[in-house]
Protein backbone atom coordinates (compact mmCIF):
# COMPACT_ATOMS: atom_id res chain seq x y z
CA UNK A 1 0.00 0.00 0.00
CA UNK A 2 1.58 3.59 -0.59
CA UNK A 3 0.96 6.14 1.21
CA UNK A 4 0.90 9.42 -1.58
CA UNK A 5 -0.80 11.41 0.60
CA UNK A 6 1.10 11.21 3.68
CA UNK A 7 3.50 14.15 4.36
CA UNK A 8 7.22 12.95 3.52
CA UNK A 9 9.75 13.93 6.07
CA UNK A 10 11.23 16.48 3.72
CA UNK A 11 8.11 18.06 2.72
CA UNK A 12 7.23 18.31 6.55
CA UNK A 13 10.24 20.00 6.97
CA UNK A 14 10.49 22.39 4.36
CA UNK A 15 7.01 23.11 4.67
CA UNK A 16 6.98 23.88 8.38
CA UNK A 17 10.53 25.06 8.80
CA UNK A 18 11.30 29.18 8.80
CA UNK A 19 14.21 30.70 8.34
CA UNK A 20 14.79 33.66 11.32
CA UNK A 21 11.88 31.90 13.39
CA UNK A 22 14.11 29.37 14.94
CA UNK A 23 17.57 27.46 14.23
CA UNK A 24 17.72 24.86 11.71
CA UNK A 25 19.10 21.57 13.73
CA UNK A 26 21.32 19.28 11.91
CA UNK A 27 22.74 16.19 13.31
CA UNK A 28 25.62 14.67 11.53
CA UNK A 29 25.61 11.37 12.58
CA UNK A 30 28.46 9.48 11.13
CA UNK A 31 31.54 10.74 8.73
CA UNK A 32 32.10 7.00 7.70
CA UNK A 33 28.84 5.04 8.06
CA UNK A 34 29.54 1.63 8.63
CA UNK A 35 32.38 1.69 10.92
CA UNK A 36 30.34 1.82 14.34
CA UNK A 37 28.19 5.14 15.43
CA UNK A 38 28.78 5.99 18.68
CA UNK A 39 25.37 5.22 20.43
CA UNK A 40 25.25 7.19 23.36
CA UNK A 41 26.19 10.37 21.57
CA UNK A 42 23.76 9.87 18.67
CA UNK A 43 21.52 9.48 21.28
CA UNK A 44 21.93 12.87 23.17
CA UNK A 45 21.66 14.23 19.51
CA UNK A 46 18.39 12.70 18.67
CA UNK A 47 16.82 14.31 22.42
CA UNK A 48 17.74 17.59 20.33
CA UNK A 49 14.97 17.05 18.05
CA UNK A 50 17.33 18.03 15.03
CA UNK A 51 15.59 18.71 11.78
CA UNK A 52 17.32 16.43 9.45
CA UNK A 53 20.29 14.04 10.10
CA UNK A 54 23.16 13.55 7.46
CA UNK A 55 25.97 10.87 7.25
CA UNK A 56 28.66 10.40 5.09
CA UNK A 57 30.10 7.16 3.81
CA UNK A 58 32.62 7.05 1.67
CA UNK A 59 35.89 8.55 0.26
CA UNK A 60 38.61 8.06 -1.80
CA UNK A 61 41.08 7.86 0.67
CA UNK A 62 41.21 4.16 1.18
CA UNK A 63 42.39 3.75 -1.89
CA UNK A 64 41.04 2.29 -5.45
CA UNK A 65 40.32 -1.39 -4.76
CA UNK A 66 36.97 -0.09 -3.29
CA UNK A 67 36.30 1.67 -6.45
CA UNK A 68 37.25 -0.36 -9.00
CA UNK A 69 36.18 -3.76 -6.96
CA UNK A 70 32.74 -2.22 -6.34
CA UNK A 71 33.43 -3.72 -2.40
CA UNK A 72 32.69 -1.64 0.43
CA UNK A 73 35.54 -1.03 3.28
CA UNK A 74 33.59 -0.88 5.85
CA UNK A 75 31.46 -4.70 7.13
CA UNK A 76 29.01 -5.14 6.09
CA UNK A 77 27.68 -6.38 9.57
CA UNK A 78 28.46 -2.93 10.87
CA UNK A 79 26.71 -1.01 7.67
CA UNK A 80 23.79 -2.71 8.80
CA UNK A 81 24.24 -1.61 12.39
CA UNK A 82 25.01 1.44 11.33
CA UNK A 83 21.86 2.17 9.07
CA UNK A 84 19.07 0.79 11.32
CA UNK A 85 20.88 3.26 14.22
CA UNK A 86 20.07 5.95 11.74
CA UNK A 87 17.13 4.49 9.78
CA UNK A 88 15.17 3.79 12.65
CA UNK A 89 15.72 7.37 14.30
CA UNK A 90 14.97 9.08 11.25
CA UNK A 91 11.37 7.60 10.64
CA UNK A 92 10.79 7.65 14.81
CA UNK A 93 11.36 11.60 15.01
CA UNK A 94 9.36 11.75 10.59
CA UNK A 95 12.87 13.79 9.65
CA UNK A 96 15.18 13.41 6.81
CA UNK A 97 17.84 11.19 6.55
CA UNK A 98 20.55 12.06 4.04
CA UNK A 99 23.09 9.51 2.77
CA UNK A 100 26.10 10.74 0.95
CA UNK A 101 28.63 8.96 -1.09
CA UNK A 102 27.43 5.17 -0.50
CA UNK A 103 29.08 1.84 0.09
CA UNK A 104 32.82 3.65 -0.04
CA UNK A 105 33.50 4.75 -3.28
CA UNK A 106 29.54 5.64 -4.36
CA UNK A 107 29.76 3.33 -7.89
CA UNK A 108 26.44 1.31 -8.59
CA UNK A 109 27.44 -2.15 -6.44
CA UNK A 110 28.13 0.26 -3.82
CA UNK A 111 24.55 1.87 -3.87
CA UNK A 112 22.98 -1.74 -4.74
CA UNK A 113 24.61 -3.01 -1.42
CA UNK A 114 23.93 0.05 0.53
CA UNK A 115 20.10 0.45 -0.48
CA UNK A 116 19.96 -3.87 -0.22
CA UNK A 117 21.11 -3.56 3.41
CA UNK A 118 18.81 -0.49 4.10
CA UNK A 119 15.92 -2.95 2.67
CA UNK A 120 16.84 -5.53 4.79
CA UNK A 121 16.68 -3.05 8.01
CA UNK A 122 13.31 -1.38 6.38
CA UNK A 123 11.79 -5.45 6.57
CA UNK A 124 13.28 -6.02 9.72
CA UNK A 125 11.74 -3.05 11.43
CA UNK A 126 8.34 -2.75 9.64
CA UNK A 127 9.04 0.60 8.03
CA UNK A 128 7.51 2.44 5.48
CA UNK A 129 8.95 5.31 3.37
CA UNK A 130 10.19 7.22 0.62
CA UNK A 131 14.06 6.69 -0.65
CA UNK A 132 15.41 9.65 -3.44
CA UNK A 133 18.89 7.64 -4.93
CA UNK A 134 21.13 9.52 -6.91
CA UNK A 135 23.71 7.59 -9.21
CA UNK A 136 27.03 8.89 -9.60
CA UNK A 137 28.15 6.62 -12.29
CA UNK A 138 29.30 8.93 -15.48
CA UNK A 139 28.28 7.44 -18.47
CA UNK A 140 31.85 6.73 -20.71
CA UNK A 141 30.41 8.07 -24.17
CA UNK A 142 30.40 11.44 -22.34
CA UNK A 143 33.42 10.93 -21.04
CA UNK A 144 34.98 10.54 -24.29
CA UNK A 145 33.64 13.63 -25.77
CA UNK A 146 34.68 15.24 -22.80
CA UNK A 147 38.17 14.47 -23.44
CA UNK A 148 37.96 14.94 -27.14
CA UNK A 149 36.73 18.72 -26.65
CA UNK A 150 39.24 19.54 -24.16
CA UNK A 151 36.84 19.67 -21.22
CA UNK A 152 38.88 16.76 -18.63
CA UNK A 153 41.30 18.89 -17.02
CA UNK A 154 43.80 18.25 -14.12
CA UNK A 155 42.27 18.99 -10.78
CA UNK A 156 45.21 21.01 -9.70
CA UNK A 157 47.65 23.57 -11.49
CA UNK A 158 49.64 24.70 -9.01
CA UNK A 159 52.25 22.00 -9.07
CA UNK A 160 51.65 20.64 -5.87
CA UNK A 161 50.43 17.78 -7.28
CA UNK A 162 51.46 14.69 -8.96
CA UNK A 163 49.93 14.84 -13.14
CA UNK A 164 47.67 11.82 -13.72
CA UNK A 165 47.98 11.68 -17.44
CA UNK A 166 44.71 11.99 -19.15
CA UNK A 167 43.55 8.52 -19.88
CA UNK A 168 42.42 7.74 -23.41
CA UNK A 169 39.67 6.46 -25.04
CA UNK A 170 40.28 2.89 -24.49
CA UNK A 171 41.29 3.36 -21.13
CA UNK A 172 37.60 5.05 -20.18
CA UNK A 173 36.27 2.09 -21.64
CA UNK A 174 37.66 -0.28 -20.06
CA UNK A 175 37.62 1.06 -16.91
CA UNK A 176 35.82 -0.98 -14.01
CA UNK A 177 34.52 2.32 -12.52
CA UNK A 178 34.06 6.27 -13.07
CA UNK A 179 31.86 8.04 -10.84
CA UNK A 180 31.51 12.09 -10.35
CA UNK A 181 31.30 13.75 -7.33
CA UNK A 182 27.65 15.06 -6.99
CA UNK A 183 27.13 18.08 -5.74
CA UNK A 184 24.34 20.21 -3.71
CA UNK A 185 22.45 21.32 -6.72
CA UNK A 186 22.15 17.56 -7.36
CA UNK A 187 20.89 16.83 -3.85
CA UNK A 188 18.67 19.60 -4.08
CA UNK A 189 17.10 18.03 -7.20
CA UNK A 190 16.64 14.51 -5.42
CA UNK A 191 15.14 16.18 -2.65
CA UNK A 192 12.85 18.25 -4.34
CA UNK A 193 11.36 14.81 -5.19
CA UNK A 194 10.28 15.05 -1.52
CA UNK A 195 11.72 11.81 -0.09
CA UNK A 196 11.98 10.49 3.45
CA UNK A 197 15.17 9.44 2.49
CA UNK A 198 18.39 10.25 0.55
CA UNK A 199 20.77 7.95 -0.20
CA UNK A 200 23.43 8.97 -3.28
CA UNK A 201 26.18 7.43 -4.94
CA UNK A 202 29.68 9.37 -5.08
CA UNK A 203 28.99 13.01 -3.54
CA UNK A 204 31.00 16.02 -2.21
CA UNK A 205 30.81 15.53 1.51
CA UNK A 206 29.36 19.17 1.93
CA UNK A 207 25.65 18.57 -0.04
CA UNK A 208 25.24 16.08 2.39
CA UNK A 209 24.27 18.85 4.65
CA UNK A 210 24.36 21.86 2.67
CA UNK A 211 21.16 20.99 0.43
CA UNK A 212 18.64 21.34 2.54
CA UNK A 213 19.42 24.02 4.56
CA UNK A 214 19.86 26.38 0.63
CA UNK A 215 16.37 25.05 -0.11
CA UNK A 216 14.71 26.30 2.85
CA UNK A 217 16.81 30.21 1.98
CA UNK A 218 19.99 29.75 3.88
CA UNK A 219 23.25 31.70 3.12
CA UNK A 220 25.20 29.17 1.01
CA UNK A 221 28.45 29.99 2.23
CA UNK A 222 27.00 29.41 5.66
CA UNK A 223 25.64 26.27 4.55
CA UNK A 224 28.62 24.71 2.70
CA UNK A 225 31.04 25.89 5.87
CA UNK A 226 29.07 24.24 8.43
CA UNK A 227 28.50 20.68 6.07
CA UNK A 228 32.16 20.74 5.66
CA UNK A 229 32.87 20.73 9.31
CA UNK A 230 30.28 18.53 10.38
CA UNK A 231 30.46 15.77 7.66
CA UNK A 232 33.84 14.80 9.69
CA UNK A 233 31.19 14.76 13.12
CA UNK A 234 33.48 15.57 16.08
CA UNK A 235 37.02 15.52 14.24
CA UNK A 236 36.86 19.58 14.77
CA UNK A 237 36.73 19.67 18.41
CA UNK A 238 39.74 18.88 20.92
CA UNK A 239 39.63 15.99 21.63
CA UNK A 240 38.70 14.95 18.24
CA UNK A 241 36.19 12.20 17.98
CA UNK A 242 33.65 10.07 15.94
CA UNK A 243 30.84 11.45 17.69
CA UNK A 244 27.96 12.95 16.21
CA UNK A 245 27.50 16.62 16.42
CA UNK A 246 25.24 19.23 15.99
CA UNK A 247 25.07 22.52 14.42
CA UNK A 248 22.73 24.67 14.77
CA UNK A 249 22.21 27.28 11.82
CA UNK A 250 20.81 30.40 11.21
CA UNK A 251 20.51 33.55 9.04
CA UNK A 252 24.06 34.90 10.24
CA UNK A 253 26.13 31.89 11.75
CA UNK A 254 26.14 28.27 13.15
CA UNK A 255 26.88 26.82 16.78
CA UNK A 256 28.84 23.80 16.60
CA UNK A 257 28.66 21.57 18.88
CA UNK A 258 29.70 17.84 19.71
CA UNK A 259 27.65 15.45 21.51
CA UNK A 260 30.02 14.32 23.56
CA UNK A 261 30.16 16.47 26.01
CA UNK A 262 33.69 15.41 26.55
CA UNK A 263 34.81 16.56 22.65
CA UNK A 264 34.87 20.64 22.63
CA UNK A 265 34.65 22.90 19.70
CA UNK A 266 36.81 25.36 20.49
CA UNK A 267 37.50 28.09 18.02
CA UNK A 268 41.60 27.11 18.07
CA UNK A 269 39.96 23.24 16.85
CA UNK A 270 37.30 24.53 14.77
CA UNK A 271 39.36 26.51 12.91
CA UNK A 272 41.89 23.92 12.44
CA UNK A 273 40.08 21.71 11.08
CA UNK A 274 39.73 23.59 7.73
CA UNK A 275 43.50 22.00 7.08
CA UNK A 276 42.54 18.75 7.50
CA UNK A 277 43.27 16.73 4.01
CA UNK A 278 43.06 20.46 2.43
CA UNK A 279 45.60 21.49 0.35
CA UNK A 280 44.38 24.60 0.70
CA UNK A 281 43.24 25.65 3.49
CA UNK A 282 41.48 29.04 2.25
CA UNK A 283 39.35 28.03 -0.63
CA UNK A 284 37.01 24.37 -1.07
CA UNK A 285 36.34 24.22 -4.93
CA UNK A 286 32.39 22.75 -5.09
CA UNK A 287 31.01 22.05 -8.24
CA UNK A 288 28.62 24.91 -8.46
CA UNK A 289 31.42 27.64 -7.58
CA UNK A 290 33.92 28.04 -4.80
CA UNK A 291 33.99 28.45 -0.96
CA UNK A 292 36.20 31.12 0.59
CA UNK A 293 36.93 30.30 4.21
CA UNK A 294 39.68 33.41 5.04
CA UNK A 295 37.06 35.53 6.21
CA UNK A 296 35.76 33.12 8.07
CA UNK A 297 35.47 33.51 12.02
CA UNK A 298 35.81 31.54 14.79
CA UNK A 299 34.04 32.39 18.55
CA UNK A 300 33.80 30.54 21.72
CA UNK A 301 30.18 30.74 23.00
CA UNK A 302 31.12 28.83 25.84
CA UNK A 303 33.78 26.18 26.93
CA UNK A 304 31.99 23.72 24.23
CA UNK A 305 30.47 25.27 21.63
CA UNK A 306 32.14 27.68 18.63
CA UNK A 307 30.08 30.20 16.67
CA UNK A 308 30.95 30.30 13.36
CA UNK A 309 30.54 32.92 10.66
CA UNK A 310 31.86 34.96 7.70
CA UNK A 311 32.61 32.04 4.78
CA UNK A 312 31.62 33.18 1.38
CA UNK A 313 30.71 31.38 -1.72
CA UNK A 314 31.32 32.65 -4.93
CA UNK A 315 28.93 30.64 -7.91
CA UNK A 316 30.68 29.60 -11.10
CA UNK A 317 29.26 30.17 -14.30
CA UNK A 318 29.16 26.87 -15.67
CA UNK A 319 29.19 23.70 -13.03
CA UNK A 320 32.54 21.44 -12.80
CA UNK A 321 32.42 18.05 -11.93
CA UNK A 322 34.83 15.68 -9.87
CA UNK A 323 35.64 12.87 -11.51
CA UNK A 324 37.21 9.72 -10.28
CA UNK A 325 37.79 6.26 -12.09
CA UNK A 326 39.74 2.82 -10.96
CA UNK A 327 41.17 0.28 -13.54
CA UNK A 328 41.80 -3.23 -13.20
CA UNK A 329 45.55 -3.98 -12.61
CA UNK A 330 45.80 -7.23 -12.21
CA UNK A 331 45.78 -9.52 -9.28
CA UNK A 332 48.30 -8.99 -6.42
CA UNK A 333 50.51 -11.72 -3.72
CA UNK A 334 52.16 -10.65 -1.53
CA UNK A 335 55.66 -12.64 0.05
CA UNK A 336 56.05 -11.46 3.77
CA UNK A 337 59.82 -11.97 5.49
CA UNK A 338 62.47 -10.76 7.79
CA UNK A 339 65.71 -10.07 7.42
CA UNK A 340 68.46 -9.97 10.50
CA UNK A 341 71.92 -10.76 8.66
CA UNK A 342 73.51 -7.44 7.83
CA UNK A 343 75.49 -9.08 4.98
CA UNK A 344 72.30 -9.71 3.11
CA UNK A 345 70.62 -6.85 3.78
CA UNK A 346 73.54 -5.21 2.53
CA UNK A 347 73.53 -7.23 -0.93
CA UNK A 348 69.49 -7.27 -0.77
CA UNK A 349 69.02 -4.74 -4.00
CA UNK A 350 71.58 -6.80 -6.21
CA UNK A 351 69.91 -10.24 -4.56
CA UNK A 352 66.60 -9.22 -5.35
CA UNK A 353 67.66 -8.25 -8.80
CA UNK A 354 69.12 -12.07 -10.19
CA UNK A 355 66.55 -13.67 -7.66
CA UNK A 356 64.09 -11.85 -10.22
CA UNK A 357 65.84 -12.75 -13.44
CA UNK A 358 66.11 -16.24 -12.47
CA UNK A 359 62.27 -16.35 -11.61
CA UNK A 360 61.68 -14.92 -14.42
CA UNK A 361 62.83 -17.89 -16.28
CA UNK A 362 60.80 -20.51 -14.41
CA UNK A 363 57.63 -18.49 -14.04
CA UNK A 364 56.61 -17.28 -17.67
CA UNK A 365 54.07 -14.83 -17.68
CA UNK A 366 52.96 -11.18 -17.57
CA UNK A 367 54.06 -10.62 -13.85
CA UNK A 368 55.98 -8.11 -12.29
CA UNK A 369 57.61 -7.56 -9.14
CA UNK A 370 57.40 -4.53 -6.78
CA UNK A 371 59.88 -4.92 -3.50
CA UNK A 372 59.22 -2.29 -0.11
CA UNK A 373 62.23 -2.86 2.39
CA UNK A 374 60.60 -2.40 5.67
CA UNK A 375 63.81 -0.22 7.51
CA UNK A 376 65.30 0.37 4.41
CA UNK A 377 62.83 3.31 3.04
CA UNK A 378 59.32 1.90 2.41
CA UNK A 379 57.30 4.39 3.34
CA UNK A 380 59.90 7.34 2.05
CA UNK A 381 63.00 7.15 1.25
CA UNK A 382 65.73 7.21 3.60
CA UNK A 383 69.36 8.71 3.31
CA UNK A 384 71.97 5.49 3.41
CA UNK A 385 73.16 6.37 7.04
CA UNK A 386 69.25 6.00 8.58
CA UNK A 387 69.22 2.25 7.02
CA UNK A 388 68.71 -0.20 9.10
CA UNK A 389 71.19 -2.59 8.98
CA UNK A 390 70.08 -4.95 11.89
CA UNK A 391 66.67 -6.08 10.68
CA UNK A 392 64.08 -5.05 7.98
CA UNK A 393 61.17 -6.02 6.94
CA UNK A 394 60.69 -7.17 3.50
CA UNK A 395 57.02 -6.94 1.50
CA UNK A 396 57.03 -8.28 -1.95
CA UNK A 397 54.03 -7.65 -3.97
CA UNK A 398 53.81 -9.68 -7.53
CA UNK A 399 51.19 -8.70 -9.69
CA UNK A 400 50.21 -10.58 -12.49
CA UNK A 401 47.33 -11.33 -15.06
CA UNK A 402 45.43 -13.66 -12.72
CA UNK A 403 45.92 -14.70 -8.90
CA UNK A 404 47.28 -18.31 -9.32
CA UNK A 405 50.58 -16.82 -11.72
CA UNK A 406 51.23 -13.69 -9.05
CA UNK A 407 50.97 -16.85 -6.10
CA UNK A 408 53.43 -18.99 -8.07
CA UNK A 409 55.94 -16.17 -8.74
CA UNK A 410 55.47 -15.17 -5.04
CA UNK A 411 56.38 -18.81 -4.29
CA UNK A 412 59.22 -19.60 -6.35
CA UNK A 413 60.77 -16.28 -5.57
CA UNK A 414 60.85 -17.03 -1.85
CA UNK A 415 62.19 -20.25 -2.47
CA UNK A 416 65.15 -18.62 -4.89
CA UNK A 417 65.97 -15.69 -2.47
CA UNK A 418 65.36 -18.00 0.50
CA UNK A 419 68.55 -20.07 -0.65
CA UNK A 420 70.34 -16.92 -2.99
CA UNK A 421 74.11 -17.75 -2.57
CA UNK A 422 76.40 -14.62 -2.43
CA UNK A 423 79.97 -13.65 -1.80
CA UNK A 424 80.64 -13.75 1.69
CA UNK A 425 77.53 -15.99 3.08
CA UNK A 426 77.56 -17.00 6.14
CA UNK A 427 73.60 -17.77 6.44
CA UNK A 428 73.79 -20.89 4.30
CA UNK A 429 71.01 -22.23 6.42
CA UNK A 430 68.42 -19.46 4.80
CA UNK A 431 68.53 -15.98 3.88
CA UNK A 432 64.97 -15.14 5.32
CA UNK A 433 63.10 -15.50 8.40
CA UNK A 434 59.47 -16.73 8.05
CA UNK A 435 56.65 -15.67 11.09
CA UNK A 436 54.25 -17.87 9.32
CA UNK A 437 53.32 -20.46 6.63
CA UNK A 438 52.60 -19.89 4.12
CA UNK A 439 54.47 -16.53 4.15
CA UNK A 440 52.96 -15.73 0.77
CA UNK A 441 49.72 -14.46 0.30
CA UNK A 442 47.13 -13.84 -2.12
CA UNK A 443 46.72 -9.84 -1.80
CA UNK A 444 43.04 -9.55 -3.55
CA UNK A 445 42.69 -7.90 -6.92
CA UNK A 446 44.86 -4.94 -7.70
CA UNK A 447 43.02 -1.73 -9.33
CA UNK A 448 44.93 1.72 -10.14
CA UNK A 449 43.15 5.06 -9.77
CA UNK A 450 43.08 6.28 -13.68
CA UNK A 451 40.69 9.22 -13.01
CA UNK A 452 41.01 11.67 -11.08
CA UNK A 453 39.98 14.90 -13.02
CA UNK A 454 37.92 17.94 -13.28
CA UNK A 455 35.01 17.46 -15.96
CA UNK A 456 33.94 20.92 -17.42
CA UNK A 457 31.09 21.65 -20.32
CA UNK A 458 28.58 18.75 -18.76
CA UNK A 459 25.92 18.97 -17.53
CA UNK A 460 24.93 17.44 -13.75
CA UNK A 461 21.98 16.60 -15.21
CA UNK A 462 23.29 14.36 -18.11
CA UNK A 463 25.65 12.75 -15.14
CA UNK A 464 23.68 12.13 -12.59
CA UNK A 465 20.55 9.86 -12.18
CA UNK A 466 17.57 10.73 -9.97
CA UNK A 467 14.99 8.21 -8.99
CA UNK A 468 12.26 7.83 -6.30
CA UNK A 469 11.14 4.52 -4.75
CA UNK A 470 8.74 4.02 -1.97
CA UNK A 471 8.99 0.95 0.39
CA UNK A 472 6.43 -0.25 2.21
CA UNK A 473 7.26 -3.15 4.95
CA UNK A 474 4.56 -2.23 7.43
CA UNK A 475 3.71 -5.80 8.02
CA UNK A 476 6.64 -6.16 10.55
CA UNK A 477 7.31 -9.80 11.15
CA UNK A 478 6.12 -11.28 14.18
CA UNK B 1 68.48 13.86 3.87
CA UNK B 2 67.42 16.73 5.73
CA UNK B 3 68.45 20.15 5.56
CA UNK B 4 69.79 21.83 8.40
CA UNK B 5 69.67 25.49 8.08
CA UNK B 6 69.46 26.99 11.43
CA UNK B 7 68.17 30.73 10.58
CA UNK B 8 71.50 33.35 11.41
CA UNK B 9 69.24 36.30 12.26
CA UNK B 10 68.12 34.94 15.40
CA UNK B 11 70.12 35.51 18.50
CA UNK B 12 68.92 32.44 20.32
CA UNK B 13 69.76 29.37 19.27
CA UNK B 14 67.42 26.70 16.96
CA UNK B 15 65.08 25.00 18.50
CA UNK B 16 64.23 21.39 17.34
CA UNK B 17 60.70 21.83 15.47
CA UNK B 18 59.31 18.82 17.79
CA UNK B 19 59.78 21.13 21.24
CA UNK B 20 58.19 23.74 19.08
CA UNK B 21 55.09 22.36 17.84
CA UNK B 22 52.04 20.45 19.21
CA UNK B 23 50.94 18.65 16.24
CA UNK B 24 53.17 17.80 13.09
CA UNK B 25 51.12 15.69 10.71
CA UNK B 26 50.79 14.64 7.13
CA UNK B 27 47.62 13.48 4.97
CA UNK B 28 46.66 13.01 1.75
CA UNK B 29 44.77 15.77 0.01
CA UNK B 30 43.31 13.44 -2.98
CA UNK B 31 45.61 11.01 -4.54
CA UNK B 32 47.97 13.00 -5.75
CA UNK B 33 49.07 15.32 -3.49
CA UNK B 34 50.10 15.26 0.21
CA UNK B 35 49.86 18.13 2.70
CA UNK B 36 51.54 18.48 5.92
CA UNK B 37 50.34 20.72 9.08
CA UNK B 38 52.46 22.33 11.77
CA UNK B 39 50.58 23.74 14.78
CA UNK B 40 52.62 25.71 16.80
CA UNK B 41 52.40 26.21 20.50
CA UNK B 42 51.91 29.50 20.92
CA UNK B 43 52.40 32.94 19.10
CA UNK B 44 56.16 32.80 19.98
CA UNK B 45 56.97 29.38 18.71
CA UNK B 46 54.71 30.35 15.23
CA UNK B 47 56.75 33.61 14.90
CA UNK B 48 59.90 31.75 14.75
CA UNK B 49 58.82 29.44 12.57
CA UNK B 50 56.99 31.64 9.79
CA UNK B 51 60.67 33.35 9.88
CA UNK B 52 62.80 30.35 10.32
CA UNK B 53 65.12 29.33 6.83
CA UNK B 54 64.11 25.28 7.40
CA UNK B 55 60.68 26.26 6.98
CA UNK B 56 60.84 28.60 3.75
CA UNK B 57 59.72 26.91 0.49
CA UNK B 58 63.42 26.08 -0.95
CA UNK B 59 64.47 24.15 2.24
CA UNK B 60 61.33 21.98 2.23
CA UNK B 61 61.76 21.38 -1.22
CA UNK B 62 64.89 20.14 -0.68
CA UNK B 63 63.77 18.04 2.58
CA UNK B 64 61.84 16.14 0.33
CA UNK B 65 63.64 16.02 -3.13
CA UNK B 66 61.32 18.45 -5.14
CA UNK B 67 61.57 21.46 -6.67
CA UNK B 68 60.65 24.99 -4.92
CA UNK B 69 57.33 25.20 -7.36
CA UNK B 70 56.31 21.95 -6.36
CA UNK B 71 55.70 22.96 -2.94
CA UNK B 72 52.86 25.27 -1.51
CA UNK B 73 53.09 27.18 1.74
CA UNK B 74 50.28 28.75 3.93
CA UNK B 75 50.46 30.59 6.74
CA UNK B 76 47.93 30.73 9.52
CA UNK B 77 48.95 32.99 12.20
CA UNK B 78 45.48 33.25 14.19
CA UNK B 79 45.78 29.69 15.09
CA UNK B 80 49.62 29.45 14.98
CA UNK B 81 49.88 26.85 11.61
CA UNK B 82 51.85 26.73 8.90
CA UNK B 83 50.41 24.34 6.07
CA UNK B 84 52.77 22.61 3.15
CA UNK B 85 51.28 20.77 0.82
CA UNK B 86 53.35 19.06 -2.34
CA UNK B 87 52.72 16.13 -4.91
CA UNK B 88 53.01 12.44 -3.74
CA UNK B 89 55.55 10.25 -5.77
CA UNK B 90 53.41 7.76 -6.40
CA UNK B 91 49.42 7.89 -6.94
CA UNK B 92 47.89 6.48 -3.73
CA UNK B 93 47.27 2.90 -3.97
CA UNK B 94 49.17 2.38 -6.99
CA UNK B 95 51.75 -0.60 -7.25
CA UNK B 96 54.97 0.46 -5.17
CA UNK B 97 52.96 3.10 -3.34
CA UNK B 98 54.54 2.68 0.60
CA UNK B 99 51.71 5.25 2.06
CA UNK B 100 48.66 4.79 1.09
CA UNK B 101 47.17 7.68 3.02
CA UNK B 102 50.34 9.75 3.19
CA UNK B 103 50.06 9.78 6.85
CA UNK B 104 53.88 9.24 7.67
CA UNK B 105 55.32 11.83 5.12
CA UNK B 106 56.09 14.29 7.79
CA UNK B 107 58.99 12.51 8.70
CA UNK B 108 61.70 13.91 7.17
CA UNK B 109 60.31 17.23 9.08
CA UNK B 110 61.02 16.01 12.39
CA UNK B 111 64.74 16.92 12.97
CA UNK B 112 64.51 20.35 11.67
CA UNK B 113 65.69 22.84 14.08
CA UNK B 114 64.18 26.30 14.01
Amino acid sequence: MTHPTTPTAVSRLLDSHRMGQERLRVLSASGQLGFGIVQESFERGLERKPHFIGCDMGSIDPGPFYLGSGQMAAPRDMVRRDLEMVLKAARQLNVPLIIGSAGTAGAKPHLEDTLSLLKEVAEANGLSFSVAIVLSDVPRNLLVQAIQHGHLKSLDESGASLNLPLPNEEQVMSASHIVAQCGTHTFMKALSQKPDVLIAGRSCDTAIFAALPQMLGYDAGLSLHMAKIIECTSLCCTPGGRDAILAELGEFDFFLESMNPAAHATPASVAAHALYEQSNPWIVEEPEGTLHLKQASYLALDSHRTQVSGAQFVPRSSPTLKVEGASHAGARAVLLAGVADPTMISIMPSALLEVSERVRKLVPGEWTMVPHLYGQGAVRQLAQAKRSLHEIGLVIEFLAPHAAMAKTAAAVFKQNLLHFGFAGRLTTGGNLAFAFTPSEIDANECYQFVLYHLLEGVSPEDVFGIELHQWNFDEAPA
Amino acid sequence: MVALLPDESMSQEALPLTDLANVIRSKNAGPLCFTVDLFFSNAQAYARAAQSEALQINSVAACYGLMATQVRRFELPHIFAIKLSMPRTVCAGNPGDGDLYGAQQHAPLLSLRL
